[in-house]
């Protein structure tokens, strides 16, 4: 069979340069589409799956946000409440201090990044960095920093009593007791088969002490999931926690990774991996939830802020004041949000 | 003038040409997970052109907590903390768990065992220090022209990295 003879417009196509190139182009593309190899579904059959830990139930929570405070300054870490319901913030080096309502009193500069603060009765304010201790009078002039001695020491937590300092050293799973002065009175959490003291275990650079309005400490043993009552000289009193990814226990390897005290003896929990505040009873009963997972940014939740091991792994650290209401300190999104108690509902 | 002009443009090209071939020549580079980037999605279990993966988990021993509760070796919610198969993360029970002194663990990786698929090392960073994370093994690892998992990858976690320097292990000095 003849084939029919090419009609001259075929055969004379004016094809242009650019013309040209752009079918060149078109050509290799459709053929680069058609050569690979099509995509791999992105389904995973080997998923972690743990998100629905990542969620509340509402009959849990038992606060809501009053005020927010995004940071002025970056890497928002340690919030503690000093005289006159002032709220103190470190950020970085940088000691903030605000009104109980949020305004911008003044601030105070430290030699090193801040790891832990604690303000006294007067004024006085107690400041961790990663190696010793700085103070600083009521007008936030700088006294003499403590001597500490040479020890790998890693301060993520401190708390002031009447007439003592004690300084939570994670890297060597102890507290330490001081006196106002700074001198060394004592040692607290160390395994001591002879006082029956197990041991603070402290997988992650997180190791919180608190004076609780009983007069005694309460100090963090992270790796045992527990929170640990101690005398000031050290003997163990008592201790609550759960192991659970549930809410009412403390999740993953190591929590909680900071605590704060209300006024009648109850606990406000901070837990890392979940992020999440919650409540206890002075006996260690799990209460409520102040601040759920579902209400951290995103980065706290996957972890993608969680790469630091220089104590800035982020986390959440919480305070209490005189009014009942807790103030959380989110490292991730740098704010400080203060949590009022709900209203009961209206009953008729 | 123009001859030089030539000349100088000529080598500037040769310059060029080469830099580029020197930065993507295969025979220069492997390929390596960041991971600093990486987001457990598990495709390095199955993207990888070699099953099982070259890709497997390492385990970083200075930053591990050696925890009785290994978030990277337990499930979520185990029924208990001992090694029977149903408390274990791994598919393929790669991850081994020795106790040392009360109440710390050691855990490593039995690589012939371990498939890539990343649970552990999500369990591990979202619970724990991160010290589990995944790595391509050059050993195994074919150095494919283009590799299959850096081209699904969704967090853009795979580069071709010198070959004199083909690993990228977290280190705690790297956050210190």
């Amino acid at each position: 069979m003849k084939q029919p003879p090419p009609q001259p417009h075929e055969s004379a196509i004016a094809l242009t340069r650019r013309g040209f190139l752009g079918a060149l182009a078109g050509s290799a593309a459709t053929a680069t589409v058609g050569a690979a190899p099509a995509p791999p579904s992105r389904s995973n059959p080997y998923e972690y799956k743990v998100d629905h830990l990542f969620k509340t139930d509402p009959k849990h929570l038992l606060y809501d946000t009053h005020g927010t405070l995004r940071l002025p300054v970056s890497d928002g870490r340690r919030v503690a409440v000093g005289p006159e319901n002032q709220i103190w913030v470190s950020a970085g080096k940088t000691l903030l201090i605000f009104t109980s309502g949020l305004e911008k009193l003044r601030e105070i500069q430290a030699l090193d990044v801040i790891r832990a603060l604690a303000v006294d009765a007067d004024g006085t304010v107690y400041v961790a960095v990663k190696d010793h201790v700085e103070v600083f009078d009521p007008q936030g002039r700088r006294r003499e920093p403590w001597n500490i001695p040479a020890a790998n020491t890693w301060f993520t937590g401190i708390a002031v009593a009447e007439k003592d300092v004690f300084a939570a050293d994670a890297r060597n799973r102890v507290v330490l007791r001081y006196d106002k002065s700074g001198r060394l009175l004592g040692r607290l959490g160390e395994k001591d088969t002879s006082r029956k003291i197990p041991g603070l275990i402290v997988p992650s650079p997180f190791l919180d002490v608190e004076v609780a309005p009983d007069g005694l400490l309460r100090v963090t043993n992270p790796g045992r999931h527990l929170v640990e009552t101690y005398t000031f000289d050290g003997s163990l009193v008592g201790s609550w926690g759960k192991t659970s990814m549930g809410v009412e226990g403390f999740c993953g390897c190591c929590n909680p990774i900071n605590i704060a005290m209300l006024s009648d003896g109850r606990c406000i929990t901070c837990e890392k991996g979940i992020p999440r505040v919650k409540r206890y009873s002075a006996k260690g009963e799990f209460e409520g939830v102040v601040v759920g997972p579902e209400s951290f940014p995103e980065g706290l939740r996957t972890g993608a802020v969680f790469n630091k091991w220089d104590g800035s792994m982020a986390g959440v650290d919480a305070a209490t004041d005189r009014q009942g209401r807790v103030l959380v300190l989110d490292q991730a999104s740098n704010t400080l949000r203060i949590m009022v108690p709900k209203k009961p509902a209206a009953t008729t | 003038m123009r001859e030089t002009a030539r000349t100088a443009a000529m080598a500037g090209l040769g310059v060029l040409v080469g830099g580029i071939a020197l930065k993507t020549g295969a025979s220069h580079t492997v390929w390596q997970i960041d991971p600093y980037k990486c987001s457990w999605c598990g495709l390095c279990a199955t993207a990888c052109v070699l099953q099982p993966s070259a890709v497997k988990c390492v385990q970083i021993y200075p930053m591990c907590g050696y925890c009785k509760l290994c978030t990277g070796y337990f499930e979520p919610e185990p029924n208990a903390l001992n090694t029977a198969a149903e408390n274990q993360l791994c598919p393929t029970g790669a991850i081994k768990r020795r106790a040392l002194e009360d109440p710390y663990f050691e855990y490593s990786i039995e690589e012939e065992l371990c498939i890539g698929c990343a649970k552990c090392v999500k369990g591990c960073t979202l619970f724990g220090n991160g010290s589990f994370h995944l790595q391509i093994r050059h050993d195994r690892c074919v150095n494919c022209n283009e590799c299959s998992i850096a081209v699904v990858c969704p967090a853009q976690a795979i580069s071709r990295v010198p070959a004199d320097q083909p690993y990228k292990f977290k280190s705690r000095e790297h956050h210190a």
